[in-house]
Order: C-alpha cells, then sequence, then structure tokens
C-alpha cells in the first residue's frame, strides 16, 4: 500500500463493533480514513458522494439484511471491492458472497490489525487485475472485430477484379467464346459468387457478434416471403430432384420483422436443408399459429435428410460450427449461417432451435412477434388507467419524384421516418410501424392523441420538419393529412385493455380502407395541400 | 445524339480497364480518374453525363470528391453512383447525404448497376450546369 491515505467506508450499526475495526484501522502502519455509516442508505450515499478504497460490510443492517446486503452494494459501486465483517454465525453467508464477488470476508470477534490491513491491501489489488482484465478482453474483442471488418473489406477488391474479367470474357466482350470454355468460365464464377458469400457472411456475424447488427422492424405479411424464398431456391432443389413445399395456415396474422433479414434466415434453412437432404427428398415450409404461445408465428424447415446427432445439435448455432461429413457446393462454407441466423431471430425477440434425430430428417423452427398494434398502442392511448379522449390519425405520404435511382429514395425516406418519430410527443403519440415490404410510394401513419384542433398544429409541424429537415425538395412529393378516429359509443363502458383492442381495430380498419381506397385511385378524403 | 459520357474514378486499373470496356460495349463514353484530385480536374473539363466513384481514393478521398463536387454550380447536377469495397452499413447513408444518387458495394451485379447507369441517365436527367427538376 502506498503512502497515501487510505479512504475507508465502513458500514456497520453496532457501535461497539464500529469502534473495534476502527481501532484496528488506525492501529495499522499506513494511513488510513475511516468514514463510518450505520444505515445501508447511508452508505449508499456516501458511495455516491465519493468513492472509497474500499467498503468494510457489515451484513446485518436495520434496512437491509444478508445477501441483500452486499448485492445492493456491489449494484451502486461495481468497481470497489467489498470485505464482508460476518458475525461467527454468519459465515456461509460471508462464503456465498465471496463467490458473488465480494473480495473477501472477516470474522469479527477475532480481527487483527494486521488481517485487517491485508484483508484491504488484498482486496483493493485484485479488484484492479479483474478490471484490467475486463478491459483487456473488451479491447481484445474490437480489436478482433475490427480486423474481421478491414480482412473482410481488403478481399473484396481481389474477388471484384476476378468477377469482372470473368464476366467479361463470359459476356462475350473479349471475343468470341466456346462453349467448353463457356462452362469453365461459369465454374470460376460459382466459386467467385462463393467467396462473394463467405465474405459476406463474415462481416455480418462479425456484426452480429459486436452487437452491431441492426434491424429494421416493420408490419410484413409472411405469405408473400415464405413464396420469395422458395421461388429463389427451387433451382437448387429442382438440381437434385427435391420437392419443395409450402404449407399455410389460412389466416396468418401479420408480423413485426424485417424483411431482407427473415428472407436471409429463410433463405439460410431452406439452402441447408437441400443440402444436406439426397436426391428425390423432399422439405417443407410451413408457418402457423400455436395456441401456447400466442404473441408468436411459429415458422418451420423441415427436410428428409440423415438428421443430426445429438453432439452436433448442441453446437450446430455456434460460429464456425460445421458437419464434418458435409459436401459443399452451394453457399458459404464458413459455417456461419445459423450463428448468424440465431443472432437476426434473437433481435426479433424471436427464438430458434432444431429438433431431429439421426436418419429421421430435422426440422429448424424460428418465431416472429405477432405485430399487435393494441400492444403498441397500449402505453400511448391510456393515461392513468383512462383512455385518453380523443385520437386522431395522420397520414404521411411521400411519393419519390421522377425516376430518383432506388438507394437514394430508401435512405430519403428512411430519413424522413427518424424526423418523424423526433416530432411527436413520445408519451402521447405513436409512430406506426411502416408496411409491406417493398417501396414504390412510402406511408406512414401516426395516431396522435388529440383532437381535431391539436392535429391542425401537428400535421403543419410534421410538414415543416419534413421538409426542412428531410431535404425533399425536388426529391418528392409530400402530403399529411389527418382524421378524427371515431369509436363506437359503447366503448367507454368496456374494460381498459378492449378499449385500447377497440382503437387498435378501428386503426387498422381506417389504415386498410386508405390503402384499397389509394390503390384503386378513387377519392379524395379530407382536405390535402400538396407541394 | 452523342454517347453519354461516363467518368470513372478508381485507383485500381484493373477495374478501370474491366468498367470501361463493358461501359464502352454498352455504347457508352467513358473517361478515367485514379485520384480524388484527378477526379475534380476530369469533370470539369470533360462535364461527363454521370459518375462512378470509388471511395478509397488517394490524394482526396470519394467524400471529398462528392462534397468538391457539391459545392460547384457546375458539377452538382452530375448523378454520382459510388462503386466502394466499404460495408454499405456504415457508408451508403453518409455518401447519399453527401450527395451521391446510389451505393454500390463491390462486386456489384453488371446488370444493376448498368440498369442504375440507365435510369439515372434517363431523358429527364439534367445536362452538367442545370438544375435538378423541381
Amino acid at each position: 500500500m502506498d503512502r497515501q491515505t487510505t479512504q475507508i467506508l465502513l458500514i456497520e450499526d453496532n457501535p461497539g463493533d464500529a469502534d473495534l475495526v476502527r481501532l484496528r484501522l488506525v492501529e495499522g502502519k499506513s494511513p488510513v480514513n475511516v468514514n463510518c455509516v450505520n444505515r445501508l442508505s447511508d452508505g449508499l450515499a456516501a458511495l455516491s458522494k465519493q468513492t472509497p478504497a474500499v467498503v468494510l460490510l457489515d451484513l446485518n443492517l436495520p434496512d437491509s439484511h444478508g445477501a441483500e446486503t452486499f448485492r445492493r452494494v456491489m449494484e451502486h459501486a461495481p468497481n470497489v471491492p467489498v470485505v464482508v465483517l460476518s458475525g461467527q454465525d454468519d459465515e456461509a453467508l460471508a462464503i456465498k458472497a465471496v463467490h458473488q464477488g465480494v473480495q473477501d470476508y472477516l470474522i469479527k470477534g477475532n480481527i487483527s490489525s494486521r488481517q485487517l490491513e491485508r484483508a484491504i491491501r488484498y482486496a483493493v489489488e485484485r479488484q484492479g487485475l479483474l478490471r484490467a482484465l475486463d478491459m483487456a478482453q473488451k479491447q481484445q474483442l474490437e480489436f478482433k472485430n475490427q480486423f474481421l471488418s478491414h480482412v473482410s473489406h481488403e478481399l473484396r477488391t481481389p474477388l471484384t477484379c476476378i468477377h469482372q474479367y470473368v464476366t467479361l470474357i463470359l459476356d462475350g466482350l473479349a471475343g468470341p467464346v466456346v462453349p467448353e470454355q463457356s462452362d469453365h468460365l461459369k465454374t470460376v464464377l460459382r466459386s467467385v459468387n462463393q467467396l462473394h458469400a463467405m465474405i459476406r457472411d463474415l462481416l455480418e456475424a462479425t456484426r452480429a457478434e459486436s452487437g452491431k447488427m441492426r434491424v429494421e422492424p416493420r408490419c410484413i405479411s409472411l405469405r408473400e416471403l415464405l413464396q420469395q424464398a422458395v421461388t429463389m431456391l427451387r433451382p437448387t432443389a429442382d438440381g437434385k430432384k427435391i420437392g419443395l413445399e409450402v404449407g399455410l395456415d389460412q389466416r396468418l396474422p401479420l408480423v413485426h420483422a424485417d424483411p431482407s433479414r427473415v428472407l436471409e434466415v429463410l433463405i439460410n434453412l431452406l439452402d441447408n436443408a437441400i443440402k444436406f437432404t439426397p436426391q428425390d427428398g423432399s422439405v417443407v415450409v410451413k408457418a402457423c399459429l400455436v395456441e401456447a404461445d400466442p404473441g408468436y408465428v411459429f415458422i418451420s424447415v423441415s427436410d428428409s435428410g440423415r438428421g443430426i446427432g445429438p453432439e452436433a445439435k448442441a453446437q450446430i448455432f455456434e460460429r464456425l460450427y460445421q458437419d464434418p461429413d458435409a459436401i459443399d457446393n452451394s453457399r458459404s462454407g464458413l459455417g456461419l449461417g445459423l450463428f448468424i441466423c440465431r443472432e437476426i431471430v434473437r433481435l426479433h425477440q424471436g427464438r430458434i432451435w432444431v429438433s431431429s434425430e439421426p436418419g429421421q430428417g430435422s426440422t429448424f423452427t424460428f418465431t416472429l412477434p405477432i405485430y399487435s398494434l393494441a400492444k403498441l398502442l397500449a402505453p400511448v392511448v391510456t393515461h392513468e388507467d383512462r383512455l385518453r379522449p380523443a385520437f386522431v390519425l395522420v397520414r404521411i405520404e411521400l411519393a419519390p419524384l421522377s425516376s430518383l435511382p432506388r438507394g437514394n429514395w430508401k435512405d430519403t425516406w428512411r430519413q424522413c421516418l427518424e424526423i418523424l418519430r423526433h416530432c411527436v410527443y413520445l408519451d402521447k403519440d405513436l409512430v406506426l410501424p411502416p408496411m409491406g415490404t417493398s417501396a414504390t410510394s412510402e406511408t406512414l401513419f401516426v395516431v396522435a392523441s388529440t383532437d381535431l384542433q391539436g392535429s391542425g398544429a401537428m400535421t403543419m409541424r410534421i410538414r415543416e420538419q419534413l421538409e426542412r429537415l428531410g431535404n425533399l425538395k425536388g426529391k418528392c412529393m409530400l402530403t399529411v393529412t389527418a382524421v378524427l378516429i371515431e369509436l363506437p359509443p359503447h366503448n367507454s363502458g368496456a374494460d381498459l385493455e378492449q378499449q385500447v383492442q377497440n382503437v387498435a381495430d378501428r386503426v387498422t380498419q381506417m389504415i386498410m380502407t386508405n390503402m384499397e381506397r389509394n390503390h384503386l385511385g378513387a377519392g379524395k378524403s379530407t382536405q390535402k395541400s400538396k407541394r | 445524339m452523342p454517347r453519354p459520357k461516363i467518368l470513372l474514378v478508381d485507383d485500381d486499373p484493373d477495374l478501370l480497364r474491366a468498367l470501361r470496356l463493358r461501359l464502352r460495349a454498352n455504347n457508352y463514353e467513358v473517361t478515367t480518374a485514379s485520384d480524388g484530385y484527378a477526379a475534380i480536374a476530369a469533370a470539369q473539363k470533360e462535364r461527363p453525363s454521370l459518375i462512378i466513384l470509388d471511395l478509397g481514393l488517394p490524394v482526396g478521398d470519394g467524400f471529398v470528391v462528392l462534397d468538391r463536387l457539391q459545392n460547384s454550380d457546375a458539377l452538382a447536377g452530375i448523378p454520382v453512383i459510388v462503386l466502394s469495397a466499404r460495408d454499405p452499413q456504415n457508408n451508403e447513408e453518409k455518401a447519399l447525404k453527401a450527395g451521391a444518387a446510389a451505393f454500390f458495394q463491390k462486386p456489384a451485379d453488371n446488370d444493376e448497376l448498368l440498369n442504375v447507369i440507365r435510369v439515372s441517365l434517363g431523358p429527364a436527367a439534367p445536362q452538367p450546369g442545370s438544375a435538378w427538376p423541381s
């Protein structure tokens, strides 16, 4: 211990015990400054004001007992070492405390000043080491991910060169090509695509691991996505004469998920299923609701392949896990696919798992949350256990001008969504997640807890912000309208949950009618102002 | 009608050669530059109808070039397609905000790239020097 004065916080309610400890501390060789309090709340307050080098803690205080005491101290000041002062009968508890992160314990009535000094010194040193270790681990992870990012970027340049020249020759731009040459080049191209997939997977997995993967959930229909995935994989399945079928529940609700990510998961699972199923086998995709878990849709991909053994099952979603017997001739061979799928599903608050026995095929299942407008609306349309008095549905339509390239359009409306989120009152208004999978024009909706009069100010504010910050001039046409949400007269009689559901149902109805009307191009509802 | 002129900017000479061949085969006239400074000079001298721009360039990277283009009355109207090895998650938004019309990550699908070029040069597209339609 250095010559500096050690700040010690002593939390002990028994005055006799406190005095003894204080005496022993002062007797010691190094200068100390002891702050003694007799309640946990005072101790926590003292910790907030000034960070001591160590906390000496009695576990039984007037305002806290046992395990709770050290848990709260460590929660409050995770970087300060704690030494528990326990009574003779509390040794078991003290040991438990050490297992949970306390640095040491001493038994009262038996402490010499040398013991105390040593305990404190070791506690401080150990804590320092733990912190250094933690920081080193974080740095390593960060370094590794940056490195992988950099590598995947660098690999793209030579890959692009190969891709460019192979396609140049294949497309006949360097002279005529005989069929045999074309065949060979197509083989090269397949490898190029595989490499490309590997690099993409590498980057995705790295992002997933460092928590940088983003998903943008929308309100989507699974039917479309499943069809899309199946259509994409059908040629591969046909190549092995594998039957590919889709089975959907009659009325599948909309889900709250990122369509491109869900597609990624579907493609991954289907690709694997086809890969591990022999000729003439079958792969079936299903989507359905399950009574036991009402908030989710269950999507499964089953194959008639050779199944997965228990060892593999335990590790199959881990990074870089690869079946040693697999013959890989399609997608990425890095073994990252299922790891990425798991991350994507996790970010959607869903689950993914596999059920399989060797020789009996496999079924991979994942869940996605059902889009429930009522759930999203509840915190916003209620206040102090009652439904707010009035609601308005604001419709914001963005239509791109002329033939703006797709990339620019996606960025424009995404920016608008961000701006919109910032111009509403988060506790009273809800910006609905966008609907549908593609966007040729985009319609956004806001449910606002206000009346028609208040809605006037709101629509003006939204329009002004979007035009100014969204930099829309010359890029797209903006239309902002507001309509009062009329609720059935008996609504106030129902219980709160039902009332919220009624609001949600009415809003859904209004949106559907609105969308249909726009599709058919009929009629103009309330006043519009265009620019 | 004169063939549209495209300015290709990339410090990889192999890529320049391959792309030039492909664009010429699609009836575009092509001029090239290998660094940021040369890119601006070429834009000013050649007044291309479209620019394909890499981000990782010496002597002024792609973003510097985008900035200079946007700040020039004469050049701000030229559509710029960014073609870069960099990760779109971190760079697409930034590039579009800086004035690019589209972002493609290398290796790009040739057909998609040609399509976006065609769309950006469409009949309503401006000639360099005029303002966007409002």
